[in-house]
């Protein structure tokens, strides 16, 4: 089938398969326990709030209100580190991750299990298509709940800074957003290519993410991880923002400490490029498995 | 020209093998394939769908290789004996979705999808969600989407199970009058009776092996030959020792025995067919009416023990 084909026939068989994997994920339990944990941040953030609102300091300067700690720091520069520390765990990291596996499982793994994947497969419908429509849905829904989360979350931690703060540290939940719809790209492409091939998905998509992602990021041959390239897009952005980051804090260095951070732009497109790979490489499973 | 060619296929499942050496042809109408539970019936239906490669042989439909060719699968509608729904899809949903993959447009698709259901029986609840159907249901809905965009071969596995006899005898009229319309049908079974109905066909398969092939008269002449059991429960039971007596004098009747206190008696014969043909008119003469009679053996498990003994037949 040609791509052109395949492309004409989206609007049509998209939108059904959109709908029928955004309400599986979005009424499976698990998403539901790993929302109610994304949620314990938001539930820190309220309590840094309540800290810092008795001992911060508001000065009216042109006109907008802007808070500052006891010790006369900008109160925002303070509250967005927590922001970016916990969102590296939660939004962007761990808890993120354990989402994408959950969705993968669910978009991929439970076709074979509900057979309706053998009956996909009777009909004239090309393996990519199967795969990329799964795909995009678990995409769509994933930076969405993300996306809001993140915001939400956002503003939770920065409200003690007031609007002042919220606006002027907008740049870095643009980041967060960012990074999340990259990592979903590139990572939920390889875990639904996982359960393409592996019958027990959860745990081989883990060892992955641990052994592959974790241990190898940290060695000079990271560029062979997805980590290295949402890394090095965290650390260039920050700097573009101003922050006092080292290549090091983010593990972008070889055992000579020398600096082998990937330019941006370059970074994003080899994630996009990781993303469509594992398209094909999935598909190509979906087209060779026997039932 | 054979719509469905096997030459020599067999099948492996790592150690586990699911057909071997099966060579058939099928041809426009219907054909029955029947064997118990782990026969094979299934795996020759996956390889025609191009769900499984054979390990060994050839296979071809409408003369291509079914595990390569997309275009086939615009041809081939399948009815599998398991569940494969998206739940919290309406009937008309999920058939028009798949109308949707055979390139109908949106309108098009739920018009073609809506007239399938109705011709099925399902107009009144066509429009709820999946999750709430009946068994009768489901397999209608998967007749429906198997069926609606006119496929010229049907796979049918087990598609009598679980239905109600409305839904069985629906279906029947249905593929009989698809058959009629020239459509190459092949129907799984584990029942003779249901098969017998719709075809003179039939294909015997077991342990992987095509046992019998040939038409339903010959496969049921070889039932015939087979020794079978036959429980008889007179409705007064103090006929049971007559009864047995009477019986015991017949010479195809090879022996007999007498249940007094579950008020039966059970005959063993060689000749099934002069049994149901004499015993009627015995208890006529001799003014004995019966409650039940009943054959555990009547069934196709005889006929493959004995055809897996080595007789092969075709």
């Amino acid at each position: 089938m040609e791509i052109s084909k395949m492309f004409k026939r989206f609007p049509t068989l998209f939108p059904p398969i959109f709908k029928d994997c955004s309400y599986r994920l979005v009424t499976n339990k698990l998403t539901w326990v790993l929302v109610a944990i994304l949620m314990l941040p938001c539930a820190l953030g309220l309590l840094v709030y309540y800290e810092y609102s008795d001992d911060r300091i508001s000065e009216e300067i042109d006109g907008e209100k802007i808070y500052f700690t006891s010790s006369g720091e900008l109160l925002h520069e303070d509250l967005r580190d927590i922001f970016l520390d916990l969102s590296q765990f939660f939004g962007i990291g761990f808890i993120a991750l354990l989402l994408g596996i959950m969705f993968s499982s669910e978009l991929i793994s439970e076709e074979y299990n509900l057979k309706t994947m053998q009956i996909l497969r009777t009909s004239p419908i090309h393996p990519i298509e199967i795969f990329t429509y799964r795909y995009i849905s678990g995409l769509i829904t994933g930076i969405a709940l993300l996306g809001l989360y993140s915001t939400i979350f956002y503003i939770i931690v920065m409200m003690g800074s007031g609007i002042h703060g919220i606006l002027e540290e907008i740049g870095l939940l643009a980041l967060v957003i960012k990074i999340v719809i990259l990592n979903w790209i590139g990572f939920l492409s390889i875990f639904c290519a996982i359960n393409v091939y592996f019958e027990r998905p959860y745990l081989i998509c883990f060892i992955y993410w641990l052994f592959w992602e974790q241990i190898i990021s940290g060695q000079n041959y990271q560029q062979l991880t997805l980590t290295h390239y949402i890394n090095s897009i965290i650390y260039d952005s920050l700097i573009e923002m101003g922050w006092i980051v080292t290549a090091d804090d983010y593990g972008l260095v070889n055992s000579n400490n020398d600096t082998i951070a990937t330019d941006p732009l370059l970074s994003a497109l080899i994630i996009i490029i990781i993303g469509i790979l594992f398209i094909f490489i999935g598909s190509r499973g979906i087209a060779s498995k026997q039932f | 020209m054979n719509t469905i060619h096997f030459e020599q296929v067999t099948k492996n499942y790592g150690k586990v093998q699911g057909i071997s050496n099966v060579t058939l042809s099928l041809e426009p109408g219907v054909t029955g394939i029947l064997g118990p539970n782990g026969a094979g019936k299934s795996t020759t239906m996956k390889v025609i769908l191009g769900l499984t490669r054979p390990s060994i042989g050839t296979v071809s439909v409408n003369g291509v290789n079914p595990f390569d060719d997309l275009e086939l699968r615009k041809n081939i509608g399948f009815v599998p004996e398991y569940d494969c729904f998206y739940e919290h899809m309406s009937a008309v949903e999920y058939v028009s979705y798949f109308l949707m993959i055979h390139d109908f447009n949106k309108e098009e698709s739920i018009d073609m999808a809506q007239n399938s259901l109705r011709e099925l029986g399902l107009q009144d609840s066509m429009h709820r969600k999946i999750r709430t159907y009946s068994r009768g249901m489901r397999q209608k809905t998967k007749v429906a989407r198997a069926t609606a965009f006119n496929p010229q071969i049907l796979v049918l596995d087990e598609p009598f199970q679980g239905a109600d006899p409305t839904t069985r005898h629906l279906l029947m009229e249905k593929i009989k009058s698809w058959s009629d319309e020239g459509k190459t049908i092949l129907i799984s079974s584990h029942i003779l009776h249901d098969v017998e109905y719709l075809t003179d066909n039939i294909i015997l398969i077991n342990n992987g092996r095509v046992l019998a092939s040939g038409n339903r008269h010959e496969i049921r002449k070889l039932m015939s030959n087979i020794p079978i059991q036959i429980k008889v429960s007179p409705i007064d039971k103090k006929q049971l020792r007559p009864l047995i007596k009477r019986m015991l004098d017949e010479k195809w009747i090879t022996a007999g025995r007498l249940l007094e206190s579950e008020g039966e008696i059970i005959l063993e014969t060689n000749e099934s067919e002069k049994f149901y043909t004499k015993f009627p008119q015995i208890l006529e003469n001799e003014k004995i009416i019966v409650e039940r009679i009943v054959s555990d053996d009547d069934t196709l498990d005889s006929l493959y023990s004995k055809l897996v003994e080595g007789k092969q037949w075709k």
